[in-house]
């Protein structure tokens, strides 16, 4: 079902990521993204699979939640395994298909690629399993507010706000959209069968009574807005401050501890 | 008469392999004969809504059956499209289902859905405008230039056209002014007499209920908690009040004066049966007002 689709996916928890500050979080997945894609050989890819496992463990979500999402992007990781075993031309040559050979130079950078963005989704399904989508765009609106030295001063604001919303109409419009399925197949309309230009076509009785919808709530939402004084960030405070803690910087020092041992290992071996 | 919908031991249970289950219905059983108008009421979230979707499959029951006409309507799921020109399903909030550039095409949506000819979706469309009451030369305009009583009756207009032996209305009174109200429940009448129909009505509104329904199913947390003529659901009213539900005003009236001693009937619906029955004391010389 439509229903099922995660989007802002947090886990309610307690756990030690959980209570993180999300501009930590942020900031360390993508530093420890660009060393896991930094990783050349086997001992510092391992540094970096235990780092996973460990944010894994101490975020307390179950298994079951991370295996759905690499079960979501599975296809990718295999195309993207697929491209590369054809790439290059180290090693030894195992066989050829048509014009392709395909060698152990090829298939040891597939598995390498495979098993990156492995932990590239797994890591980042941390992130958004343990952080609230509202706390993750106060992190994103606080770590881009740089930009408003160089003239982009409401930029900043408006944008996270535009992804406030969004994220919070998620699931409303999700909503709406099975219900305006339901109304028009019980008006017989037929939306599992056909050739693609007939199912296209038969979107057209849902998109256009969900686009309606959708403008209608827009008009509702900004007025609503209007009528509590909202008139862009100026001057506006937060309810919640975000506050850097010890943990903060635990985390942090564990980060660093683990990049060093990353860079450390690609040198030595 | 012949009983032409039933519904067998019913369960829906919601987000089945998630963390979140949900039984919105649990064991639900009634028969429905040809003809019968049903009110169905119940609290929010009582899981009226998700029982009417199984009447034309549009949910398939986690547990138990729906006979149409004595056949289990998942006996072929390759048919499953022709449950649902039988038995047609007017949702909550119709109008925003709207999506034609002109009322025309909207309301012959469905009856072209039905594989049927020109000719005969020409015939039903201005068959079925002339029923909800709306003009010819509305028939060329676009529905989103129709004031909010219009459009709704252009999209009643719309399943009705299919022609439905059996038609549903999830709360097609919701949202309207008394006119409005009023004019939707003539219409309901007057689809059910014109094809001798069967209609089912989800409302909060006991008034309407009263005027319409020849038997009521109560629903309370998932569960049938009667299944009775409307006569005798309202004359219980103080079990409906235990489950947070009313009784027509009118109803309330001549059970307080009950209470006060008075020896009135709790049979009195509509405020036409309690002048009739008033008349007829004062006839019989009982009142000298
Ligand atoms: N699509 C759905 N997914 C999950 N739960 C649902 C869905 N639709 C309804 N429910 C739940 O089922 C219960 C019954 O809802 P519903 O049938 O809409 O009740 P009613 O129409 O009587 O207000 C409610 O608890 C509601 O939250
Ligand atoms: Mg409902």
């Amino acid at each position: 079902m439509l229903r099922d689709i995660t989007f802002g996916q947090y886990f309610q928890g307690n756990s030690k990521v959980h209570r993180l500050d999300p501009r930590t979080k942020l900031l360390l997945l993508i530093l420890i993204i660009v060393f896991i894609f930094l990783t050349q050989n086997m001992i510092s890819f391992l540094i970096a699979t235990v780092f996973t496992a460990c944010a894994v463990i101490i975020s307390k979500v179950p298994l079951r939640l991370y295996l759905k999402n690499l079960k979501a992007i599975l296809p990718i990781i295999i195309f993207t395994a697929i491209i590369n075993v054809f790439y290059g031309n180290e090693g030894k040559v195992l066989f050829s298909i048509f014009r392709l050979t395909v060698n152990t130079g090829g298939v040891y950078r597939a598995v390498f690629m495979a098993l990156r963005i492995l932990l590239l989704i797994v890591l980042s399904s941390v992130l958004t399993y343990t952080t609230t989508p509202n706390d993750l765009t106060d992190a994103i609106e606080i770590l881009l507010s740089p930009l408003k030295f160089i003239g982009l001063k409401n930029a900043v604001h408006t944008l996270a706000m535009m992804m406030t919303i969004a994220l919070r109409f998620i699931p409303t419009l999700v909503e709406e959209t099975e219900k305006i399925m339901n109304a028009q197949k019980a008006r017989g309309a037929d939306l599992e069968n056909g050739k693609l230009t007939e199912r296209i076509k038969a979107l057209v009785p849902i998109l256009i009574p969900l686009l309606i919808s959708a403008v209608r709530r827009a008009y509702e939402l900004a007025e609503a807005m209007e009528c509590r004084c909202y008139n862009g960030g100026e001057g506006r405070q937060r309810m919640k401050k975000l506050q850097f803690t010890l943990l903060d910087v635990i985390a942090g020092f564990v980060s660093f501890l683990f990049c060093g041992l990353i860079i450390l290992f690609n040198v030595v071996i | 008469m012949s009983k032409i919908l039933e519904v067998k031991g019913l369960t829906h249970t919601y987000g089945g392999n998630t963390p979140f289950v949900n039984d919105a219905v649990k064991n639900v059983s009634f028969d429905i004969e040809n003809g019968e108008i049903i009110g169905i009421i119940g609290h929010t979230g009582s899981g009226k809504s998700t029982l009417v979707q199984h009447l034309n499959g549009l949910l398939k029951p986690t547990d138990g059956n729906i006979l149409l006409e004595g056949k289990d309507i998942w006996d072929e799921p390759k048919k499953i499209r022709e449950v649902r020109s039988k038995v047609g399903l007017v949702f909550q909030y119709p109008e925003y289902q709207l999506f034609e550039e002109t009322v025309y095409k909207d309301i012959a949506f469905g009856p072209k859905n039905m594989g049927l000819d020109g000719d005969e979706i020409d015939k039903r469309v201005k068959e079925i405008i002339g029923l909800v009451g709306i003009k010819e030369e509305y028939l060329e305009r676009s529905p989103f230039d129709l004031s909010g009583g219009e459009k709704r009756r252009v999209a009643i207009a719309g399943v009705m056209a299919m022609r439905p032996k059996i038609i549903v209305f999830d709360e097609p009174v919701a949202g309207l002014d008394p006119r409005g109200r009023n004019d939707i429940v003539k219409i309901i009448k007057d689809y059910r007499d014109t094809y001798n129909a069967t209609v089912l009505i989800i409302s909060h509104n006991m008034e309407d209920m009263a005027l319409l329904a020849d038997k009521l199913v109560v629903m309370n947390k998932g569960n049938l908690e009667m299944f009775d003529t409307t006569e005798n659901v309202f004359s219980n009213a103080g079990k409906l009040k235990s489950i947070g539900l009313n009784v027509p005003m009118i109803t309330e009236v001549f059970f307080e004066l009950k209470k006060m001693g008075l020896k009135v009937p709790d049979n009195i619906l509509t405020v036409e049966s309690a002048v009739d029955y008033l008349l007829s004391l004062k006839k019989g010389g009982v009142l000298n007002a």
